[in-house]
């Protein structure tokens, strides 16, 4: 296999063997399967069912969870996970992330039993798909305020509302969605074929291009008693979601950070200009030196925080700080290697500038780079700042 | 019944080879993986095994490095690791002495491996084990299925593919073929942390590693590529195809 | 220092690779044995020069090639401190059983040889080169071209031995080859057209120097985004396939450096271009400015003219 990924500090010898392995495997399975496709993917908008047929069958979905047949893997190996598969692609890493995170996750810590033995099992193996329905139209940042609501009519809820810019959303087979009960956030389960709910395409997308984007419309969406989730009330339960999410996201752009650094590496040493080759001039080598340097703090941080959270001692702070970090950093090197790579850099020939696009998107959700930077500050400080109330 | 295969941990094919004071550097290497024909060889071992022809044994002989092969055998379905563990540098009878007597202990008649190691690039160990054990010995095959008690074995013979019937015990080399190597899976890999591997010993096998009738004299780069000749006309074409052959060796 | 070569055949007679193992084992010293499978080529071998005895073995299993048959029967035939075989796939074979059953080592595809028995060969799929000592008796097979032939001249006696031995492996049937062409990834020798073809159909005259050397025949992306007729499968390059064969020739490519990326790490690089600035020159061992129309003709007679020799 030709790919070395640039690991300056050697953070593989840290690495148990079982972490290798399955970073291996998916490695493997990004290269034979993604890299060959996905400028085709890309190009025509879709993310292919086999993939998700086989993220399924190497049992990488749900990679922290344990029990009800999901893999128990470290967190370690959630973030070589998602490293690997977003040095393929962000989108295809997005598939894994909201699968897992986002829509296993909270089924998983807050659901019934009922609800996980009959949702878990299946969305481990990728025969159902899942997705998370947070964010509307006019509440992003501010999930809090969110309008899409909830009301109990006895014998069903009536969800009315609508939610944006959902990964998986048009191919899911479920969506977890949160919605105001009584002005309180709680979490439902709703159904693809329940009355009243549809999740149509979001098209023209210049980003993320080979994953699906929807929107989650419910009017008069009717949903059985027993589809919300009991044990969490409040902006704790996404928030939790979200959490293990950002997690994942900061090995991820390190991935593709690593991409963008190995492109721009044979780039620069293939090209010849006024007879050497541009790895020669200092300008380039500043570039390529400042890429090393940021992809190998950005590493540390991810490995780090992650093992924190298999010890349970981290705070969501600290995750905020990897995933801004890091996807910040990977866009800057995406930008950079793009500019390395000349006018051959805007060609899908190369990854750069699929991954610049990509990035974008992983820069605004899940908190964007400036939410998480406040959330920094009010750490710091104890005063918040996101808003102008006093 | 039962099957062996055969796995030599190699360094990555796309590995540099880094070389210090006259010897290959080892530390230089930063990725070991199964050879490339073995790998061939282990995908069809376990096609093999669940057609129904017994378990699979992976056997490697190496140092300690070299069980990952075997966690890495374990994790696609192998079900008995047998690691020979040795430090030392063997010529091809101590390779083919210590694999034949771990055949003969696992009991297996069908053995599988490449047609030859990324390394060595010999494809000496096949055909010798075949000769020692008194096995039937079928090289560059790309796929072997049993019936009854005769194996069926695709390979390239002189005039194209073809199908060839052997009885067992047999020793089958292999090439890489349309076979898609399989992948592990989480539960694979989780499992094969789990399974234990048998360690032997030159020793425990009767076989003197010390006494190795080949030794290593030295390692060298190879020499640097001659800077491009450039010709006009095609009435060159005839002087190059000469240079393609005599300089180059490559027809 | 007494040495026994096998020969090797091809299409029922001598193949030449036999004069360069006796050229190898000369300045050993001591008699050469020259042991025939077969019985094929007896005749030739024994007027290579420096040839000391001829020993034909003949019998129904040399029909067709069965390892474990003919080990068993060369093997009780086959004396010496020192064997000698071509590395091609039965010589290794061959010479790997015989020397397992007579328990002395062996060493393959050497490109060296002196006495002592000092012998070097490429470790690593060419990326380094190894010098070993190995004490005799013992087999070593060698790589085709590495030694000087010997001359013709020589005029040893031909005994002839009859053998039966039991064949184990039986040819059962021939079966069609599910693609007609070799995959550029898995040729040692790849010829690659770009869109200084002309125009797809042109891709025809590649392909008849493929079949002339059992080539793959690859092709730059411009050529595959041209022309509907070269299928993706046949790129070669950043998007395409990247490859390693032991010579890659480009014809009609210019060189840029999507197309570089694929084919760089090729053995040798021959260049076929009407433009003298083409980039390919740039990385290429050996390269001819001339059209493709020109050169392409006299490569393949040349070609097949060697190669039947």
């Amino acid at each position: 296999m030709a790919y070395e990924a640039l690991d300056f500090y050697d953070i593989d010898s840290l690495l148990t063997e079982e972490e290798q392995m399955v970073r291996d495997m998916v490695r493997d399975w990004v290269e034979e399967r993604i890299l060959p496709n996905i400028e085709d993917a890309c190009r025509d908008g879709v993310f292919p069912d086999e993939w998700r047929a086989e993220i399924g069958e190497m049992g990488i979905l749900g990679a922290p969870l344990k029990g009800y047949g999901c893999p128990g893997l470290s967190y370690i190996a959630y973030g070589l996970i998602c490293q690997e598969l977003e040095r393929g692609d962000s989108g295809v890493r997005s598939f894994a992330s909201v699968q897992g995170s986002l829509a296993m996750y909270p089924i998983w810590d807050f659901g019934s039993e009922e609800q996980k033995e009959k949702y878990l099992p299946g969305m481990a193996k990728g025969d159902l798909v899942g997705c998370f329905g947070l964010t509307e139209p006019d509440y992003g940042s501010n999930p809090g305020d969110m309008i899409t609501r909830a009301e109990d009519k006895g014998d069903y809820f009536l969800l009315n509302g609508a939610k944006m810019w959902i990964t998986n959303g048009t191919i899911a087979d479920l969506a977890v969605v949160w919605a105001k009960l009584e002005g309180e956030i709680r979490g439902f389960i709703v159904e693809k074929g329940d009355e009243g709910f549809s999740a149509p395409e979001m098209k023209g997308k210049h980003s993320l291009k080979a994953s699906v984007t929807s929107e989650l419309v419910f009017q008069d969406c009717k949903i059985p008693k027993d589809r919300m989730l009991p044990d969490v009330k409040g902006l704790r339960g996404p928030f939790s979601c979200l959490n293990n999410a950002r997690y994942g996201i900061s090995w991820g752009a390190v991935g593709a950070a690593q991409s963008c650094f190995n492109s721009a590496r044979e780039y620069a040493l293939s090209r010849i200009q006024f007879g050497h080759p541009i790895a020669s001039f200092q300008l380039v080598q500043n570039k390529l030196s400042w890429m090393l340097r940021e992809i190998t703090k950005g590493q540390l941080l991810a490995y780090h925080i992650g093992k924190k959270k298999d010890d349970g001692s981290w705070i969501p702070e600290q995750i905020s700080l990897a995933k801004m970090n890091n996807v910040d950093m990977a866009l800057e090197i995406a930008r950079m290697s793009r500019d390395i790579h000349g006018a051959n850099g805007i060609l899908d020939e190369y990854p750069v500038m699929r991954h610049m696009a990509n990035l974008e998107s992983v820069k605004t959700y899940e908190g964007t780079h400036d939410i998480h930077n406040l959330i920094l500050g009010r750490h710091i400080t104890g005063i918040q700042s996101f808003t102008r109330e006093p | 019944m039962g099957i062996a295969v055969l796995l030599k941990q190699v360094p990555d094919t796309t590995a540099k080879i880094g070389i210090s004071g006259g010897r290959v550097d080892e530390s230089s290497i930063t990725k070991w993986s199964i050879s490339p024909y073995d790998e061939y060889a282990l995908e069809n071992a376990i096609k093999l095994k669940e057609s129904g022809y017994g378990d699979v044994v992976a056997i490697t002989c190496g140092p300690a490095r070299a069980a990952k092969c075997l966690t890495e055998a374990a994790a696609v379905g192998v079900d008995r690791l047998i690691h020979i563990l040795t430090e030392s540098s063997l010529d091809s009878i101590q390779v083919q002495s210590l694999l034949s007597a771990a055949v003969k202990e696992s009991g297996c008649d069908v053995v599988m491996c490449g047609k030859q190691a990324a390394d060595t690039n010999s494809g000496s160990t096949g055909p010798g084990l075949a000769s020692s054990l008194g096995f039937s010995c079928v090289g560059g095959v790309t796929g072997v299925s049993m019936d009854g008690g005769v194996a069926s074995a695709t390979r390239l013979g002189p005039s194209g593919m073809e199908e060839v019937e052997v009885g067992v015990p047999c020793v089958f080399t292999f090439d890489k073929g349309d076979s898609e190597l399989r992948r592990p899976n989480v539960r694979g890999i989780m499992m094969a942390k789990k399974k234990p591997i048998d360690v032997l010993t030159p020793d425990d096998l009767g076989v003197d590693e010390s006494y190795s009738r080949v030794s290593i004299s030295s390692h060298s780069s190879p020499p640097k590529k001659q800077p491009g000749q450039k010709f006009v006309g095609s009435e060159s074409v005839p002087e190059v195809v000469n240079k393609l052959r005599e300089e180059a060796n490559v027809i | 220092m007494r040495t026994t070569v096998i020969s090797e055949s091809s299409n029922g007679a001598l193949h030449p690779v036999t004069a360069q193992l006796v050229g190898a084992a000369s300045p050993i010293g001591g008699p050469i044995t020259v042991i025939c499978p077969g019985g094929v080529g007896s005749y030739d071998a024994s007027h290579i020069s420096g040839v000391t005895k001829v020993i034909s073995v003949e019998g129904d299993c040399f029909e067709t090639y069965d390892c474990l048959a003919w080990s068993k029967s060369l093997s009780p035939l086959v004396e010496g401190d020192l064997i000698l075989s071509s590395s091609s796939a039965i010589g290794r074979e061959l010479i790997s059983s015989i020397a397992a059953s007579k328990g002395i080592p062996v060493v393959q595809d050497v490109i060296s040889l002196t006495d002592g028995f000092s012998v070097t060969r490429t470790i690593y799929s060419g990326k380094a080169i190894e010098e070993v000592v190995i004490s005799s008796p013992c087999a070593i097979s060698l790589r085709a071209n590495s030694f000087e032939s010997a001359g013709e001249g020589g005029n040893a006696e031909i005994t002839t031995i009859d053998v039966s031995q039991e064949v184990s492996v039986a040819v059962k049937q021939a079966l069609a080859r599910a693609s007609e062409r070799l995959d550029v990834s898995e040729a040692e020798i790849i010829i690659s057209g770009g869109r200084g073809m002309g125009n797809p159909a042109n891709f025809s005259h590649l392909y008849e120097v493929a079949d002339v050397l059992g080539a793959a025949v690859g092709a730059s992306r411009a050529a595959v985004d041209t022309w509907d007729e070269i299928p993706h499968s046949m790129q070669v390059g950043q998007t395409g396939k990247t490859v390693t064969p032991n010579l890659y020739i480009a014809v009609g490519i210019s060189g840029a450096i999507q197309h570089l990326a694929g084919m760089r790490s090729s053995k040798f690089i021959l260049a076929i271009n009407k433009d003298p600035e083409a980039p390919i020159f740039g990385v290429a061992d050996y390269g001819i400015v001339s059209t493709w129309e020109d050169a392409l003709p006299v490569l393949k007679d040349h070609l097949a003219e060697l190669l039947s020799n």
